[in-house]
This record gives C-alpha cells, sequence and structure tokens, in this order.
C-alpha cells in the first residue's frame, strides 16, 4: 500500500542542514501494524509527517520516495503508484483523511475548540466523501458510538473543553477513522494520557484495528505500548532505521547494539532486574558525520565504524540491520 | 528514630467564584488526610494518576505549601507548624527535584552561580573560591564535568539539566529528597542513567527519598515502600513486593492490569481493566471515591469511606472488602 524508499528530510537552519530523516525505507502491507520507536529527535514524527506532506519550510524533503497505492489520481479507476514525496500541496487535501488519516499525540490542539465536535466530524465527512449534513450527521454519531462515547447524539453538540482527554482522543480516532482511510497513522496518541486511560485507548485501537482492513503506523517512544499493539516493529535512531522485524524478534533476537540497549535500559514491572543504561547523550542531527549515528554510543563498534556507514542489510528474511557483522 | 512521619496531612485549596466579592464556592481537596513514614536510606514511592495529589504531597512536604492541616515531623521537629522565617535551618535537610530541568533552572544563571546560591546562603562555605571546590566536586558526582561551570542551562541536553537540577539539591548534604517524577521529561536511555545516579546518591548520602511517579516499572525499580493514591487519599500502601506482587484494592489492581508490559508474548488481563476517568477532585463521588469505576463495589461503599484495614502488619488497604 504504501513503499517508501531512502526518505530524505531535512530542515535548512543558519548553522548548517538538520538531517532529520536520513534514508529511511520500509513497505507497508495491507493488514500491516508497524510500531516506530524511538527516543526524541530520532526522527520518527518527522518521517510520518513527510508522508503525510506537512514538512513546510525550512524543511524539505531532500531525496527519496513515497510511492502511495492509490486510484485518487488516475483516470481509469486503476490503482497506480502516486510519489507523495513530489505531490502538490493542493493535491495533498485529497489524500490527507481520504487515504490517509492521522491521530496526533495531544488530542487538546489536535481539535479546533471553537467548534463542537459534532461540526468537526461533519466537516471531514462532507469535504471528503460527498454527502450532505444531515447524511453526514447520522455517520459521525455512529463513528462516536464506535469510538464508545457514551450518548454520542447528546455528545456532537460537545464542545472539546466539556471532554476529559480520553475522550477528546476517541473524537480525534473517530475523525480519523470517519473516512475508512486505507492507512492510518497514530502518533503516540496515548502519551498524553494517564495509565488507566491509556489501556482504554489501546483496546480501542486493537479492536478498531482488527475490523479494519487498512494498515496502520503507530509511532511510539514507549517499547511496552509497541509490544502491545503492532505486528511489526521499526526502531529508529540519529533520523535513520537502525533494525526492523516482526516483534517477536524485536524482543526477542534483537541484533543492533542500540535495540539491545533500549530493551536493557527499562525497568519492567514483571521481573526485577538492574537497569544498564546507555552511556552518553542522543546525538544533534546538526550536520551528523557520514558514520553510524549510534557509534559514540556503542559498546561494540569496531575501527570499521569510524571509517564508513553501515548499510541496511536483511540477515534473514524480514530482518533488516544497520550494523556490520559481528 | 523515623527520617520523616507525616500524619493526617491534608491540603485543601479554595474554589473562589464572584467578580467584586469572591466567594469561596468549594473546596479541592488534593491532600485529604495521608500518613506515611520515610527512613533514612529508604525510598518511599508515590503512585497514581495525574490529579491524584501526588506532587502536593511533595510540595507540601518541603513546605513550599503550607498544609490545612496534619503534622510533618522531619526527625523530631514538627515543620508543619513553623513559619516561613524559622524553616531556613530545614532546608538544607529537605530538597526537591523537581519534573521538568528547563523550567526550575534559572535560564540567566551559569552552572557556577545556581550552585553556589545555595551554599553560600546555608554558610557551607564562605568564599566563592571554596564554592568552586565544592561545585567541581558536586558536577563530577552526578557525571558532569567541572569546567561545565560557566554554562547557561541551554547549552545543557535534557538529561545532563536534571543531572544539574540533582546536584543543587544534593549541594546541601539533605536528608530528604523529594523526586517529584524526575525522569518523565527524559528518553528512556537517559533516564536509567538519572536512575541509576540517583540510587549512587542515596547509598553515598544515605538519603530518605520519596519518589513520584505514575510510571508503575520505574516505582518497583526505585522504592522500598510504595502507597497508591487516589483523588487525595492513599488507598493502598505496603512494602514494595508485596504492593506489586498481591495488589489488594481494586484500584491497585486496575493500575497494574493498564500497565503495559515490553513483552510481546503477555497480554494484559482484561479482567481487571477500569473504564471511566477519574472524577473530578472538586465533585468527589460519595463513600469510597472509587465506587463508580469498581466491579467490586457493595451498597456500604456507596455510603462511607472505607476506613484503613492492616493486613499482615505492614499491608494497608482502604477497602471494604478486607474488612
Amino acid at each position: 500500500m504504501l513503499k517508501v524508499e531512502n526518505l530524505r528530510t531535512y530542515f535548512k537552519q543558519a548553522e548548517g542542514i538538520v538531517k532529520a530523516v536520513n534514508g529511511v525505507s520500509f513497505d507497508l502491507h495491507k493488514g500491516d501494524v508497524l510500531g516506530i520507536v524511538g527516543e526524541t529527535g530520532s526522527g520518527k514524527s518527522v518521517t510520518v509527517k513527510s508522508i503525510m506532506g506537512l514538512i513546510f519550510p525550512p524543511g524539505y524533503i531532500a531525496g527519496g520516495k513515497i510511492l502511495f497505492h492509490t486510484d485518487e489520481f488516475s483516470s481509469n479507476g486503476e490503482r497506480e503508484y502516486v510519489d507523495l514525496a513530489k505531490l502538490p500541496q493542493e493535491d495533498f487535501t485529497r489524500i490527507r483523511g481520504r487515504h490517509i488519516g492521522m491521530i496526533f499525540q495531544d488530542p487538546m490542539t489536535s481539535l479546533d475548540p471553537m467548534y463542537t465536535i459534532g461540526d468537526q466530524i461533519i466537516e471531514t465527512l462532507v469535504w471528503h466523501k460527498n454527502i450532505n449534513e444531515e447524511e453526514a450527521f447520522e455517520r459521525a454519531v455512529q463513528m462516536l458510538e464506535k469510538v464508545g462515547i457514551p450518548k454520542p447524539r447528546e455528545r456532537m453538540g460537545s464542545y472539546p473543553f466539556e471532554l476529559s482527554g480520553g475522550q477528546l482522543q476517541r473524537v480525534v480516532i473517530a475523525i480519523a477513522m470517519s473516512c475508512d482511510p486505507e492507512v492510518l497513522i497514530a502518533d503516540e496518541p496515548t502519551t498524553a494520557l494517564d495509565v488507566t486511560v491509556q489501556a482504554q485507548i489501546l483496546e480501542l485501537i486493537k479492536d478498531l484495528i482488527a475490523q479494519y482492513d487498512g494498515s496502520v503506523i503507530f509511532i511510539t517512544h514507549d517499547l511496552a505500548v509497541i509490544a502491545e499493539i503492532s505486528s511489526s516493529i521499526m526502531v529508529m535512531y540519529g533520523g535513520m532505521q537502525v533494525e526492523m522485524a516482526d516483534t517477536q524478534t524485536i524482543f526477542e533476537d534483537p541484533l543492533h547494539p542500540y535495540t539491545i540497549a533500549l530493551l536493557n535500559s527499562i525497568p519492567r514491572l514483571d521481573e526485577s532486574r538492574e537497569l544498564n543504561p546507555i552511556p552518553g547523550q542522543p546525538p544533534t542531527m546538526l550536520n551528523p558525520p557520514e558514520v553510524c549515528p549510534f557509534l559514540p554510543r556503542c559498546n561494540r563498534a569496531s575501527e570499521k565504524c569510524e571509517k564508513e556507514m553501515p548499510r541496511l542489510i536483511e540477515v534473514e528474511p524480514g530482518h533488516w540491520v544497520r550494523c556490520f557483522p559481528k | 528514630m523515623k527520617l520523616l512521619r507525616v500524619e493526617n496531612l491534608k491540603k485543601y485549596f479554595p474554589v473562589r467564584q464572584g467578580f467584586f466579592i469572591q466567594k469561596i464556592v468549594a473546596y479541592i481537596k488534593a491532600v485529604d488526610d495521608i500518613s506515611f513514614e520515610v527512613e533514612r536510606g529508604k525510598t518511599f514511592g508515590l503512585v497514581g494518576e495525574s490529579g491524584c495529589g501526588k506532587t502536593t504531597v511533595g510540595k507540601t512536604i518541603i513546605r513550599l505549601l503550607n498544609p490545612t492541616s496534619g503534622r510533618i515531623f522531619l526527625e523530631n521537629d514538627n515543620l508543619a507548624s513553623l513559619k516561613p522565617s524559622e524553616l531556613k535551618p530545614y532546608r538544607t535537610k529537605l530538597q526537591i527535584v523537581f519534573q521538568d530541568p528547563m523550567s526550575s533552572l534559572n535560564p540567566r544563571m551559569t552552572v557556577g552561580q545556581m550552585l553556589s546560591e545555595p551554599l553560600l546562603f546555608h554558610g557551607i562555605v564562605k568564599t566563592r573560591e571554596e564554592a568552586n571546590k565544592v561545585i567541581a566536586e558536586l558536577l563530577k558526582a552526578v557525571g558532569l564535568k567541572p569546567h561545565h561551570i560557566d554554562r547557561y542551562p541551554h547549552q545543557f541536553s535534557g538529561g545532563q539539566r536534571q543531572r544539574l537540577a540533582i546536584a543543587r539539591a544534593i549541594s546541601v548534604k539533605p536528608h530528604l529528597i523529594v523526586l517529584d517524577e524526575p525522569t518523565s521529561a527524559l528518553d528512556v536511555s537517559v533516564q536509567a542513567q538519572i536512575i541509576n545516579l540517583l540510587q549512587r546518591l542515596q547509598e553515598e548520602l544515605n538519603a530518605g527519598y520519596i519518589f513520584i511517579s505514575h510510571d508503575l516499572p520505574l516505582v518497583r525499580y526505585m522504592s522500598d515502600e510504595v502507597a497508591v493514591m487516589y483523588l487525595g487519599k492513599i488507598v493502598e500502601k505496603a512494602p514494595r513486593d508485596e504492593l506489586f506482587d498481591h495488589p489488594l484494592h481494586p484500584y491497585t489492581k486496575a493500575l497494574l492490569a493498564a500497565a503495559p508490559v515490553p513483552d510481546p508474548r503477555k497480554k494484559r488481563d482484561r479482567k481487571d481493566l477500569i473504564g471511566g476517568q477519574v472524577p473530578s477532585p472538586i465533585n468527589r463521588p460519595s463513600g469510597c471515591f472509587f465506587h463508580p469505576r469498581c466491579k467490586f463495589r457493595m451498597p456500604i461503599c456507596e455510603r462511607e469511606y472505607p476506613p484503613t484495614f492492616t493486613l499482615d502488619s505492614s499491608h494497608e488497604v482502604a477497602c471494604y472488602l478486607y474488612r
């Protein structure tokens, strides 16, 4: 459905170029739930913003392709690959919301405080689905019911401030799902919520994914959340994907030193053990040298690492690692 | 002798309404009659969701907020009854590390200025030269370099800034440090560094910690004893392993069930999950505050707040199920 090839998104700054995303490639198939994990500044949000066409100056897509399989622009109704990296802004409104839905981290800032939640769902439906307002109203009520909002018909007239954070996130999910997008992107959808509410939203997203025949990209910094929801995982560090495999493999047989170190640095509820922190600080993305971004913090670094950048290699079918073999 | 003994601590915030004549229409009972003890060298963990009052507990103990009632004994002195002017000698014994180092460090002060201030103010050192020597050691103790002394907070990363906040807290050799979500603004790889640093410093200073967090795995890792708060009250308190392995209160069970586990093979137990959200602290439910979300509620839960029942001498739980 979506094929990202060697995507590079840079930001021009007075001090130089910030290489926020530096060569990311992945394929998203129908039914996949791809989890992207990484720390602050690892480029995970910029990756999906590039896909959504939400990169504005001084940011720009410096290279690579984002091929999206869609019939939106074809003349004969057949699906074809459209390169979103080259799509003009005015055409993006036909993709965003209609074919790719997005859920952001903070529901309070992604909803307009001046409009009722009903208006905001109806607006999306009328714009993308060419239906009249009455039909859209009924659809919106159905959507709210589906995401577990009690008394949906009454809630249609509520303003965002009248609902709690968890309820608002449900509304945002309803808006994102209202046009049945083929790809749903969730950028840290549960980070701003409390644990018990986070669990409710995760259960909701899992239930919706089970009924839904599109694919999902789920971004988070929380390894525990990703273990629960995704079918495959891409680990990002310093604007690059350092490892990519199915969820089981990442947790049980990680190969990249960063993935291993990350798994050893989180405390767990179910077992007590020593925490092994990763020494040093996350890298700055300003004018990064052409070597592995994890090199200064790596416990396995060799001379070879200081000379050249490792390539992303497929060590076994479906398991990709950007590191020199041991 | 216990390092800190908190007895029946209450902190209410008035809710005012009106334009010219403001009337107090209600109280937010942020902290409502809680008691606990902390020993030297031990960590007391305080968990709860946002709005449960855990931060207010920390701020009230160090007297950044004045308690509405209750007693706070530090060693033998009741801090709750002291005037602000009488608190100065206790400030060296009590310190706090806040969540966000960017807002707890003054952006216009260099590291040297911000760290020498407590040292000079409390008379720990007499001159700037002496202070600089102590600061160099402090910086080393928290994993920074002595040459960082002339830098400003913006020149550091988030983890390094939190190290500075910790250096400032330990500079007066406190007996008790309140750690209010010290790592929740940090990335996981850096979080582990700070946690290990805090544990090492605890051994060196033999300090008592109050560790406030919403992150259950982290609280389990750090604490010796843990209390769970819900809407201003402690609903359950027990030694660490006892609480996590044998939770009793339905809310504690729900919290533990809700915490995701970083293991794709382990699926969460849906039966303990709860619906709804934390009610507003202005308008708390009658009886047990948790009863609208509780699966085990009985008629009495809607009428009366349960007293605290003590099981096995150290496991306290406020729930009628254990009467």
